[in-house]
């Protein structure tokens, strides 16, 4: 079995190795699909759903997240296609309208083509992405965190909300949480919240460049030192 | 009791079964289900032995409790054999005379008699009731005979031949394409081929291979997986038997709601008689093949009916779906191909075994075959479970079967598939119960949920409903199904509220096409189906509801609005006094009058007013 696989994606043919997710593939190829619970070094769950791609199968299409599929030979992926772009621009308006207080989610907004947000904001502080419960759990071993209830009740939360003696202080899950950097003109208050989109006027230059923009490594900006991601500092552009 | 190990030692233990229930004069079949429990079939059952026993009949009268019969409008049923005499709605206090009159003397008792409510003819035998008539009873019809708790009641009927025929005289390859033949498709509400399924994960690498049953049903008002393990549980397990030995599965599960008490029981009490037999173990019928069936109780959360989420729930972990690009069949419980199948999946199994993969290809339509079981409730004269060739329409379903309206308002919509389906108007009450059918109108078969809706009905109010529930089921893991459930129920809410705009509808169209294009599972895919199928076939009550803040139905109390008609008003007071808030005010013999500031317009007034002065607007 060769140790490579070719698929194509958006067109384009996309080498990569055995066992890469599409979500990967893409984004070491340059061609961003915007994400936000997805990271490297632990196992990809696939709920935020902002990576999901229609995969061309025996000539029908079935959507699925990127981050969750794994390349395959042959594989036919349309990540930009207008029902994605459509559903996936929807989703990313929800995100901020549940917590505008993320540079991280507020980017993803605008980067999904977000204009305006119909939804009235709620300004919470978490959007149960998981990194930080997938870090304690698979990176750190550690098991400090975990998701309590069911529907709009889940929530992360420590053991019997106390820190347990096992926590190993490490920090990973701060430093990896999507809503520790607020938007550039500081933290909203509640009622007070708007959708940023300043930064659409450097985005629009990358947009000359189809499917290969700057942006593509979006959703872990917020990662600053990526140490706890299990990459090395100088693979993040 | 001896083992089996041949198709002799099987039809030997049968035929002394129905040697022994031939020395009965007569079969007294009462439902025990749990829709004729709640009646209290129980104390006529009691009732009964005790009267048998007084008259020491007990050697010439056979009592069978069986599992739901399906008319449970009716309850509690019995069905004197032979004859095929049907009673309905028993009391205790009328087994004295049954036992006199009917089991003794022959004579039939005309007050017990089924009353067909077109007609009002009262009809004696229960094939000629048009409820039972009208239907094609393959797996609910073997509920009335069998005793579920008595292997052998099931073996007399010819049960487990499925089984010996599949052990002795064919090979795997040969049960997976006898199926797929068959045309099969999943009962749980997915659809999927069972025999490609089966056959995908016979050919998935990795040892040992499970199948698994669920019984998981969670939908509000479905009970047929529930009346199918609670009546028959040995089909169940002889269609997992043959589809373990099609597969090469070693183990099996039955994941069971804890909620169905009964089920659980009866399940429990039939692998344990079925082990005992020698039909599940090691060298099942001296054959290779060995195979075990544990009962698992349900977690207790509707999404653990999916088949990821439920897997996880077997595995002891919290039970949320996962992604399913790899399928289960590859990967499934303990990462370990698994093939999952519904109740009445597996239970179709041993009759397509046993009659043959074209007889059930005979049935239904070109891409649906067979027969489906559904429960069909709502605004129905005759609620029950119905089961029926696919490619029935709906409109036979509702008025041939199920009677007609039960209040004699004209029926508006039917919610097909459980929560997640979608309302169809009734104009398209023609449209055949076929998998692509229903879905190409915006509902589904799902797992056979039925809810009859009349002109009462708000149908953005019937769409808050099912998002409620679906809000408070989902499991919360991904984004669309979370904060898109809660975003499309607030906007839903508005709308009924009276805040509703045109932009808001718009939204929630959008989210609804979002949630169901994005979701993780099933549960979210589907869950905007009530939604969607209600702005697409009833928009102008949306609009009404946004346009002219009014409610057509008169439902949404913010939109409704409570007032004493002064011309019928007598002053009789009756309202004064059945209003919960004291909202009404008035002297005796005046007319009275509704203080709005404290109405909550709960509709009590109305309900006691004799005259009809209470007026809705």
């Amino acid at each position: 079995m060769s140790e490579y696989v070719t698929l194509t994606i958006n067109g384009a043919k996309v080498r990569a190795p055995r066992g890469t997710s599409v979500l990967d593939a893409a984004l070491d190829y340059g061609i961003c699909i915007p994400h936000l619970c997805h990271m490297q070094g632990v196992i990809p769950t696939g709920v935020c759903r902002l990576c999901i791609v229609e995969v061309i199968e025996k000539g029908r299409s079935k959507v699925t997240t990127s981050c969750t599929l794994e390349a395959e030979e042959g594989m036919v992926i349309l990540a930009h296609t207008d029902k994605i772009l459509k559903a996936r621009k929807n989703i990313a308006e929800m995100l901020v309208a549940e917590a505008p207080n993320s540079r991280a989610i507020q980017d993803i907004a605008l980067k999904c083509g977000v204009k305006d947000v119909r939804y009235p904001f709620r300004n919470k502080d978490c959007v149960l992405c998981g990194r930080c419960v997938r870090a304690c759990t698979e990176i750190w071993r550690s098991r400090s965190l975990g998701f309590v209830g069911r529907g709009e009740q889940r929530h992360v939360a420590l053991p019997f909300d106390e820190r347990p003696e096992f926590c190993k202080r490490c920090n990973a899950c701060i430093d990896l949480c999507p809503m520790t950097i607020t938007p550039c003109d500081g933290p909203m208050k509640k009622g007070e919240e708007y959708f940023c989109g300043k930064c659409e006027s450097q985005l629009s230059m990358s947009e000359d460049f189809v499917d290969s923009c700057v942006w593509c490594r979006l959703g872990e900006g917020f990662d600053v030192t990526g140490r706890h991601a299990g990459r090395k500092q100088e693979d993040k552009r | 009791m001896r083992t089996i190990a041949c198709m002799e030692d099987l039809e030997k233990l049968a035929e002394q079964k129905r040697k022994e229930n031939r020395g009965y004069s007569r079969t007294v079949t009462l439902c025990a289900g749990t829709g004729c429990c709640a009646s209290g079939c129980l104390s006529v059952i009691k009732a009964l032995r005790e009267e048998l026993e007084r008259l020491k009949l007990k050697e010439k009268i056979k009592i069978r409790a069986t599992g739901c019969h399906g008319f449970c409008e009716q309850g509690p049923l019995m069905v004197i054999e032979p004859g095929n005499i049907f009673y309905c709605r028993i009391k205790p206090e009328d087994i004295p005379e049954i036992v006199a009159e009917t089991l003794q003397k022959d004579r039939l008792i005309e007050r017990l008699m089924y009353t067909d409510p077109s007609s009002g003819r009262k009809i004696a035998c229960e094939a000629e009731i048009p409820f039972y008539k009208a239907q094609d009873r393959t797996v609910l019809g073997q509920n009335k005979l069998v005793d579920p708790c008595a292997v052998g009641d099931y073996i007399a009927n010819g049960g487990y031949s499925a089984l010996v025929k599949v052990l002795t005289s064919m090979k795997p390859e040969e049960v997976i394409d006898e199926i797929k033949r068959s045309g099969l498709r999943g009962r749980g509400g997915g659809g999927f081929p069972a025999g490609r399924q089966w056959e995908y994960c016979r050919q998935a690498e990795g040892e040992p291979k499970y199948v698994i049953c669920n019984a998981d049903e969670g939908d509000p008002g479905a009970y047929m997986d529930r009346s199918v393990l609670e009546g028959n549980p040995h089909v169940v397990i002889e269609g997992m038997l043959i589809g373990a030995f099609a597969i090469g599965a070693k183990h099996g599960f039955i994941y069971v709601r804890n909620e169905y008490p009964l089920a659980v029981e009866h399940s429990k009490i039939a692998v344990e008689q079925a082990g005992k037999l020698g039909l599940l173990g090691t060298n099942i019928l001296g054959t290779d093949f060995s195979f075990d069936i544990k009962i698992a109780r349900g977690g207790g959360a509707f999404v653990c009916g999916e088949s990821t989420a439920l897997m996880a729930s077997l595995e002891g972990m919290v039970g949320e779906p996962r992604p399913k690009d790899i399928h289960t069949t590859d990967k499934g419980f303990k990462d370990l191909p698994t093939n999952l199948n519904n109740v009445e999946t597996w239970a179709n199994v041993p009759f397509i075994i046993n009659k043959g993969s074209s007889w059930f290809a005979s049935k239904g339509t070109s891409g649906s075959k067979g027969t489906k079981i559904f429960a069909l409730t709502g605004q129905i004269r005759n609620t029950g479970l119905v089961e029926i060739s696919m490619g029935t329409t709906l409109r036979e379903i509702i008025y041939d079967i199920g009677g007609g309206s039960a209040t004699g308002k004209k029926i508006k919509a039917v919610q097909t598939g459980g929560p997640s389906g979608g309302c169809l108007p009734e104009e398209l009450f023609d449209l055949p119960v076929d998998f692509e059918a229903l879905a190409e109108a915006g509902s589904m078969v799902g797992s056979g949920g039925m809810v009859v809706m009349d002109e009462d009905t708000c149908m953005v109010d019937v769409a808050r409903y099912f998002l409620e529930f679906l809000l408070d089921e989902s499991c919360g893991k991904c984004v669309p199904c979370r904060i898109g459930l809660s975003r499309m129920l607030e906007i839903i809410k508005d709308i009924t509220e009276g805040r509703g705009t045109e932009e808001k509808l718009e939204l929630l169209k959008d989210t609804a096409e979002t949630v169901s294009v994005a979701s993780l599972c099933a549960l979210g895919k589907t869950a905007p189906n009530p939604v969607l199928s209600t702005i697409k076939y009833f928009r102008s009550e949306y609009e009404a509801h946004i346009k002219k803040k009014q409610c057509p139905a008169g439902v949404c109390r913010e939109l409704i609005h409570y007032s004493i008609d002064r011309d019928k008003c007598t002053g009789c007071g009756v309202c004064l006094t059945a209003c919960p808030h004291e909202a009404i005010t008035g002297e005796k013999g005046k007319v009275h009058r509704i203080e709005d500031d404290k109405c909550r317009k709960c509709g009590i007034c109305g309900e006691a007013c004799k005259f009809g002065a209470i007026k809705l607007s």
